[in-house]
């Protein structure tokens, strides 16, 4: 599961030792993910546009022999790096950077965990605000994604689109009348956009009003998942709504969709929230988030579920103007570097989990500046 | 063909794909029998399509009334594209579906287990069983949407008191929390606004 923050995940058996060469990789600085900004933010984080497009006269990639997916990479790559394009995209060769720091693109959403460990020749364009990723190879020929912060669907359709027409242009994309974009996998045929908003509904789920929210967003056939963490368990309560049909309904139908559910979603969560705080419930509102506060501040050891934990419960004290002395970028950067990939990256070095947890409790405190 | 991961001992007719994102990320091949236990073999209701699990799906493409899955499985590739493409009555039928796709050389079996295709080509020599497996993850079994060389079309006149009734009613179906019928009537405005008259006039 690409973007998951469990330990578990991340597996740094054959973790190059001499990690502290950080030449490869560019340096990010945080993109739509972090800004805390955007429409409705205090509760959608982030919203995403990824499209899925191949390439005529090459097989899928998963069927494409290394020669083969070295030169549709090469191609392709050639192809972006002529000038015209709506987005300055640095190329990332992920062979040359190691373990850790692909690690790190994955957790900054940016390449999925299957293109960062895949064996076939492979590559990433990136820009330098971190709001666009082209993955090359991975189980599409090109995966594109667009993020913007906050819910901004037309606006991140937008920027999608535009660029969208100029890979059109200067590559033969696959597709046809009936089918629409050919896709590796069938559960992308057609438009090959998946649309997702990330959200944030401590209330929701405090509330255990969470399975009838979702509902919402099922019953028009859109995905509800946690953002981090296994399965249906949404660690932190952060959550992600996607479409997951992509045949037979236009773009625009499918971001009215999101923008149904999400809009009443949101609607819903804010409402929650007042009521968390009104009378008999505010108290025991309040000490659930000072009681966040009280263990990151505390804490020598954090546990990733912990930490997401603590984490949502001070998003929602900023958001609701219970808690100040730190603001929601804060906590947005909390959280991202608190995940294994970067906390090991950060120091140099392979942690086992008992040494990332107390990395952990350390660096949020840092970021947070809630130190006693 | 393959053994069910869980039992290792019956052969595997239900694939369980882990998806994120939409992306196959991995995925589980089981029997009847343990997929029942693991309570996968049935969709929860409603009968939506969950991403989770697309179970079923490529048993499915077997032929109906071919008894047991396992034994659906157990012919080899030959006979087995055989029973597929004969045993369904589908638009299309009649039309011979090679045993291997000449783009790719992706066999039918192949495309069967893992139900992902192997080129682009693989749409069309494959279409008689992708048909129903599109229907069934989509709903729907042709592209609406923008292509290259059609990428935006000029919404033409419509009649306004049409519209205002219709987004009157979609109002009231949010505030009703009818997501189903807001979704069909938000569908229909739409067309109207676009001009269209009726579904389906795009292609
Ligand atoms: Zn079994
Ligand atoms: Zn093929």
């Amino acid at each position: 599961m690409s973007g998951n923050g469990d330990d578990t995940d991340f597996d740094a058996s054959d973790f190059d030792e001499s990690g502290s060469d950080q030449s490869g990789a560019p340096e990010f600085q945080g993109g739509a993910w972090l800004r805390g900004s955007g429409p409705d933010s205090d509760i959608a984080i982030c919203t995403r546009v990824r499209l899925a497009r191949n390439l005529v006269g090459y097989h899928f990639s998963p069927q494409l022999a290394e020669e083969q997916a070295r030169q549709l990479r090469d191609f392709v790559i050639d192809r972006l790096q002529k000038p015209g394009l709506p987005e300055q995209l640095a190329i990332v060769d992920l062979d040359s950077i190691d373990e850790l720091e692909r690690s790190v693109l994955v957790e900054r959403h940016l390449i999925s965990r299957e293109l960062a460990t895949s064996r076939r020749p492979r590559a990433a364009a990136i820009d330098s605000d971190e709001s666009v990723a082209i993955m090359v190879n991975e189980e599409d020929h090109l995966r594109m994604q667009v993020f913007e912060s906050g819910l901004e669907l037309d606006g991140a359709w937008r920027r999608a689109e535009r660029l969208d027409d100029a890979l059109m242009q200067r590559l033969p994309i696959a597709w046809s009348e009936e089918f629409g974009f050919q896709t590796s996998c069938p559960t992308n045929t057609g438009t090959g956009l998946r649309l997702s908003v990330m959200l944030h509904l401590p209330g929701l789920v405090w509330s255990e009003d969470i399975e009838r929210a979702t509902n919402v967003a099922q019953k028009i056939h859109l995905a509800v998942r946690g953002l981090y963490g296994e399965g249906s368990r949404a660690l932190g309560d952060f959550y992600q709504v996607s479409n997951q049909i992509t045949l037979g309904r236009d773009e625009e139908q499918i971001i009215d969709d999101v923008r149904l559910a999400v809009g009443r979603i949101v609607t819903w969560e804010r409402e929650v929230r007042e009521a968390l705080l009104r009378g008999a419930a505010r108290a025991r509102t309040l000490d659930r988030i000072h009681r966040a506060l009280g263990t990151i501040e505390r804490a020598q050891i954090l546990t990733s579920e912990e930490s997401l934990g603590c984490l949502s419960a001070l998003r929602l004290g900023l958001e609701e103007k219970v808690l100040s002395g730190f603001t929601v970028a804060d906590v947005n950067r909390a959280l991202l570097l608190s995940q294994p990939g970067h906390l090991q990256r950060e120091s140099r070095q392979r942690l086992d989990p008992d040494e990332r947890d107390e990395r952990r409790a350390r660096l949020v405190r840092e970021v947070l500046r809630v130190q006693l | 063909m393959q053994y069910c991961s869980a039992c290792q001992t019956a052969l595997a007719s239900v694939v369980i794909l882990d998806l994120d994102d939409g992306a196959v990320t991995g995925s589980q091949h089981l029997c009847p029998t343990c997929a029942e236990q693991l309570g996968v073999a049935q969709p929860k209701t409603p009968p939506k399509f969950s991403a989770e699990i697309l179970e079923d799906l490529l048993g499915g493409l077997q032929a109906p009334g071919a008894g047991s899955a396992a034994g659906s499985e157990a012919g080899n590739e030959d006979s087995a594209a055989e029973t597929g493409s004969a045993g369904k009555p589908r638009r299309g039928a009649a039309r011979q579906q090679a045993d291997a796709c000449p783009g790719c050389g992706m066999t039918v079996s192949e495309f069967r287990s893992k139900g992902r295709l192997g080129c682009p080509r693989c749409y069309e020599t494959y279409r008689n069983d992708l048909v129903p497996l599109l229907q069934r993850i989509h709903e729907a079994q042709s592209h609406r949407g923008r292509l290259p060389g059609r990428l935006a079309a000029a919404p033409p006149a419509t009649d306004e008191r049409d519209l205002a009734q219709l987004r009157q009613r979609l109002e009231d179906a949010v505030r009703g929390e009818r997501y189903e019928e807001a979704a069909k009537l938000r569908d229909d405005l739409r067309r109207l606004e676009r001009g269209e008259s009726s579904e389906g006039t795009h292609s």
